[in-house]
């Protein structure tokens, strides 16, 4: 009885953990010229460093956006948000937009040949292409 | 008929927006609650051109603001900004004041163009020092940021933003012109206003280059007015041409002024750097200045201890050309007259707006406890190198330093 119960435990968290271990790649609609970009140059479009594609964002609960800044900009949600928050406030740019989910971003990059996002690795297909793995 | 067309016309262009407003209009704020104390009631410890400050007493005025933006993208290439702030400056209480309103043009990838009212981009953290969030320490070191007043520009600018490699270059070019209320009643205009504004940004490192040019004209000031005179009046009366020449040399009337700084921040791994160094000229009385701060901290997760130093010291004010003393056969007040004057002439360099000089050992706290929201703990230690320094309201008596502490939640939304 009590094994079945640790066994129940440990399986929950497993599930818990799954999510978050998720591999995130980063995607452009399939006519942009990019075929493939650097770490630091996907960065700047989500840092607010250029504005020659459009980020996209997934929301801030999402296990994919904490994965990607930590992955692609090696800061955590509080540092990103304190970045951005001097771009805004300086009428220099404005937050990215937010996609729900991983779909969600797939069509907003699918429509734009300017979207930039990041999606679960799973949710790949040909509506978008992927421009680096972190 | 036509009043009637003209009417449903208004309504439909306040109703056009609002089918897309939710798309196209983006609200957001920014703020800071705060409290902020010292350790003596001889003077006060205030913000740049705040008309008073914290003494003993737990004060909120020092440090609360509150500011909301709203931006508006009118189509893909063109939009609008405005910025409300409420805050306590050169009028003794909480007042709303149009931080910027301007339209945004963005020509190409590379470049845009604004019109309106912007950020003076004199410092490294000009547009965001209000955004406490956006901030390592809880307010802007006063040694370099009392040095420049102009908050705002009327005008235009141009910038130009390009990557090659790993490293971004911004370029900002302003013209304007700008005005702002002195604390104690007087206005300073500046007039034809460049700003030039310089940035790298490589990874972690950020290096900048400003250069702020005008003219100042300073209104509404009886004290300086009465000195002018008094200066005039013995140039005529005593016949003493260096009196007329030096009234000329400390008025602000149309005077060259001039604002030139370096700044770099480092954001590696868990080490912040930031640091500023400033130089200012003027041709009036008003000191010609060098400034500097470096704060350092070390990120321990959510938490982000720092130091700073910052001083602010006199490279030069006006020189005085006067004798101490009138020559034999003048009338007997003439002496005592000058010596007075002389001395009114000495104290300018302590007098006033961001005057004096000091410096100021900081330590603090910035605590990320939750999303968009930070704690931030700080204590000053401000040692004013003569009179009261930067501090404001000082009572005979006082002698430094001064012990200040604050404790701010700074949020964005």
């Amino acid at each position: 009885m009590k094994h079945t119960i640790k066994t129940g435990l440990a399986a929950a968290a497993l599930c818990l953990a799954l999510p978050a271990m998720a591999d995130v790649v980063v995607v452009v609609n399939p006519k942009a010229a990019e075929a493939s970009m650097t770490k630091d140059q996907v960065a700047q479009f989500f840092l607010g460093k250029s504005s020659a594609m459009s980020p996209i964002d997934q929301p801030e609960s999402a296990p994919a956006r904490a994965e990607f800044y930590k992955k692609v900009t090696d800061k955590d949600a509080s540092q990103v948000k304190a970045l951005w928050s001097k771009l805004v406030f300086t009428g220099k740019a404005t937050m990215p937009k937010e996609a729900a989910d991983s779909a969600a971003v797939k069509k907003m990059v699918a429509s734009d040949p300017k979207a930039i996002g990041y999606i679960d690795k799973s949710a790949v297909d040909a509506s978008v292409k992927v421009i680096y793995t972190p | 008929m036509k009043k009637r067309i003209i009417a449903s016309a208004l309504a439909m262009s306040f109703v056009a927006p609002c089918a897309f407003a939710q798309d196209a209009v983006r609200i957001s704020g920014f703020g800071t609650g705060a409290l902020t104390w010292t350790n003596t009631d001889k003077a006060e410890f205030a913000r740049p051109n705040q008309a008073s400050g914290a003494k003993k007493d737990v004060t909120t005025g020092v440090d609360s603001n509150f500011g909301v933006q709203a931006d508006y993208a009118v189509n893909s290439w063109l939009s609008v900004t405005g910025q409300g702030l409420v805050r306590k400056d050169a009028q003794d209480d909480f007042g709303a004041e149009l931080a910027w309103a301007f339209a945004k043009a963005k020509v190409s990838d590379d470049v845009s163009i604004r019109v309106g009212r912007m950020g003076v981009p004199a410092f490294m953290i000009s547009d965001y020092r209000n955004v406490g969030y956006a901030n390592t320490m809880l307010r802007p070191p006063a040694e370099v940021y009392s040095q420049m007043l102009f908050n705002t520009v009327d005008g235009a600018d141009v910038s130009w933003q390009h990557s090659y490699g790993d490293t971004t270059y911004t370029a900002q070019f302003a013209v304007g012109k700008s005005k702002v209320d002195i604390a104690g009643g007087p206005s300073l205009d500046g007039r034809r206003l460049t700003a030039l504004n310089l940035v790298a940004e490589h990874g972690p490192l950020t290096v900048r280059f400003g250069r702020v040019d005008g003219h100042l004209t300073l209104n509404g000031s009886t004290s300086l007015a009465t000195l002018l005179t008094s200066l005039n009046n013995v140039a005529a009366g005593y016949k003493f041409p260096q009196a007329a020449q030096l009234a000329n040399d400390i008025n602000v009337r149309d005077k060259k002024a001039s604002f030139t700084s370096l700044g770099a921040t480092l954001d590696w791994n868990n080490v912040v750097v930031q640091s500023e160094f400033a130089k200012r000229k003027t041709d009036a009385y008003i000191n010609d200045t060098t400034s500097w701060y470096v704060m350092g901290g070390y990120r321990f997760g959510k938490f982000l201890p720092y130091y700073s130093h910052a001083r602010l010291s006199i490279d030069d004010s006006v020189h005085n050309g006067m004798p101490a003393a009138c020559p034999a056969g003048y009338p007997a007040a003439c002496t005592p007259t000058l010596a007075a004057l002389n001395g009114i002439v000495a104290n300018l360099r302590y007098t006033g707006v961001g005057q004096g000089e000091q410096q100021t050992d900081t330590i603090g706290l910035r605590w990320d406890f939750h999303s968009s929201v930070a704690l931030k703990v700080q204590f000053d230690r401000v040692r004013p190198n003569k009179a009261a320094g930067l501090l404001i309201n000082a009572q005979p008596g006082f002698k430094g330093p001064v012990t200040v502490g604050a404790v701010a939640l700074d949020f964005v939304f």
